[in-house]
């Protein structure tokens, strides 16, 4: 009871972040320093490990589906197996994941330190609400991030698909043909599609590790358990939002 | 690391970004936002096979647009294809579409061919000419009985070449047959030789015939003779004709004969004359018919010619003596 309790209390404590931080969206050319310092954290220094696991992600995407279609036959669709998954599903989903790890952590302690060492109380006192100043340009700054991550990541998945593809020996399917398949059954639709998601869970990554860090009560002990938690959650809610909305944009 | 840095870099980051999302959206969707709605044609199949929605349309290869829609028509009793094809492309209306198999997995796409150049174009949402393909499984199935039937004709084939268990086959027959009479056809070929050979060297009637230009020269000539002949036949009837024509014309005694009435009056009188001559014989009329008919005149002279031989024997018994007195007696 009193952890269904506390469900239904954090996802309504996240709503009402979301509500206070768009109350003062008007704000935000005014924090654009503090927006851009979010972006570069968030995006640009959160980009060459996105670059290596998706790098990562879409050789072995090759390799195992070279491995299975080597007997199957059809190995010059590797190009568009490895292609589809990685720009609908696992590009934006691994980019988020990471996020969660890397970002999302990273909010949550800081928030988390501030509340607990009550930053955030003098804050307030000041009459400067955390949702204006901690939480918008943090949700503003992904919002603008995360297309640009998501990119990266379904690009230099496919190349590493393709090199994979083209120097395994039980492989070897040149890039030419590769990228043939891919353009000739691919949309823009389907990155589209990935990028679309990507923007969802980022944002919601972002939110939730928001709030489970404005939301830290007690001492410094508390901080890892409200880090736990908001990787946590945010790992299972990257993955249940990916299930509803992937059905939600099929036709 | 000052501030104005770290904006810069992550105005860079976004830029970047952006472009990369550019170079992605021109390579899959060749620039174009929103899809060519295009326009749309129907087709309908017999049977659509496997071919689904999203499927390509090709025209000589080249994609033109896609499979948009599929259904039944008809209520049921046939196949729909709708086609959604690009606004740039204009098909033939004498265009056949036919549905062909790209590959072993079942991807499927609709062929279109080019049409003649001066048919006009299809208008949006007409229906275009289809063709049936015949599905892989129809054609396996078809190949397989003709397989059979091939079988058993080159069985039937074999059996009556080599035979089966009771009838010796055909080569068996042939070898039998040449076996058994080959001093006879070794005989016939030599005669045969012999033949060609007298007859090439010009012996012999039909040598000399095929060989002699003389024969040749004599055949020419008694052609030119019943040529002649022919000619004379010619005028010999040219001639029998102008008399038939005289005839007919009543000229000379026959044409008389034939074509005059008095004549044939003459005739009949006679003929009725004469009837009534043999008429009266017959009745016994007149000496003739006297003669003919009364018999009394016979027995008479039958009387006579007994009583003279018996007198003629009474002469021979008694000499020339009584015989006066004998024939005196009988005339008396």
């Amino acid at each position: 009871m009193k952890q269904l309790n506390d469900i239904l209390e954090g996802i309504g404590s996240t709503l009402l972040l979301l509500a206070r931080a768009a109350r003062y969206v008007g704000t935000l050319p005014r924090q654009f320093g503090r927006f851009v310092e979010q972006c570069y954290v968030i995006g640009y220094t959160t980009m060459p490990i996105v670059a290596v696991l998706s790098f990562f992600i879409g050789s072995v995407l090759a390799l195992e589906s070279g491995y299975a279609a080597e007997n199957l036959g059809p190995k010059q669709f590797i190009g568009l197996l490895v292609g589809l998954s990685m720009a609908r599903e696992l590009g934006p989903m691994m980019t988020a994941v990471l996020l969660a790890g890397r970002v999302g952590s990273a909010i949550t302690a800081e928030l988390a330190s501030m509340k607990v060492y009550q930053e955030v109380d003098a804050l307030e006192t000041m009459n400067i609400p955390p949702a204006r100043i901690l939480v918008l340009p943090r949700l503003a700054a992904i919002l603008v991030m995360m297309p640009v991550l998501g990119i990266v990541a379904d690009l230099v998945g496919w190349f590493g698909g393709a090199i994979i593809a083209k120097y395994t020996h039980f492989i070897s399917i040149e890039p030419e043909a590769y990228f043939a398949t891919m353009r000739q059954f691919m949309d823009f639709g389907d990155v589209g599609n990935g990028l679309f998601k990507g923007e969802i869970f980022g944002f919601v990554v972002v939110l939730v590790c928001c709030n489970i860090g404005l939301s830290t009560r007690g001492g410094p002990r508390e901080i890892g358990a409200s880090v736990t938690k908001a990787v946590v959650t945010s790992l299972i809610l990257i993955l249940v939002l990916d299930f509803i909305v992937s059905k939600a944009l099929m036709k | 690391m000052n501030n104005s840095q770290q904006t810069a870099r992550v105005g860079l980051f976004f830029l970047l970004g952006l472009a990369l999302i550019w170079v992605t959206f021109e390579t899959l969707s060749g620039g174009k936002v929103f899809k060519d709605k295009g326009y749309q044609l129907v087709a309908g199949f017999e049977s659509l096979q496997s071919l689904k929605e999203g499927d390509e349309i090709r025209m000589a290869g080249v994609k033109i647009g896609e499979v948009a829609k599929t259904r039944l028509a008809d209520s049921g009793r046939r196949a729909e294809a709708v086609l959604r094809i690009d606004s740039n492309i204009h098909i033939k209306n004498d265009a056949t579409a036919t549905i062909v198999m790209s590959g072993l997995i079942g991807t499927n796409f609709i062929s279109i061919d080019l049409g003649t150049p001066a048919a006009p174009a299809l208008p949006p949402g007409a229906e275009i000419h289809t063709e049936p393909t015949p599905d892989l499984g129809a054609v396996m199935k078809q190949l397989g009985s003709i397989g059979k039937k091939l079988e058993t004709a080159l069985g039937s084939i074999g059996d009556a070449v080599n035979g089966d268990g009771k009838n010796p086959g055909l080569f068996k027959k042939i070898d039998t047959l040449v076996t058994d009479n080959s001093d006879k056809i070794s005989t016939t070929m030599t005669n045969l030789q012999q033949v060609t050979d007298k007859l090439n060297k010009g012996e012999g009637t039909l040598g000399r015939l095929i060989n002699d230009p003389r024969m040749h020269d004599e055949l020419l000539a008694s052609v030119g003779e019943i040529k002649a002949a022919a000619t004379d036949a010619k005028s010999f009837i040219a001639n029998a004709q102008a008399i038939i024509d005289q005839v007919k014309a009543g000229k000379g005694t026959l044409g008389a004969l034939v074509f005059d009435e008095k004549i044939g009056n003459d005739i009949r009188t006679t003929t009725k004359n004469l009837r009534d001559i043999s008429d009266k014989i017959a009745r016994g009329e007149g000496t003739l018919g006297k003669l003919i008919n009364d018999d009394s005149i016979l027995r008479d002279a039958q009387a006579v010619m007994k009583k003279a031989s018996s007198a003629l024997d009474g002469l021979d018994d008694s000499g020339p003596i009584t015989a006066v007195g004998l024939v005196a007696k009988s005339l008396f």
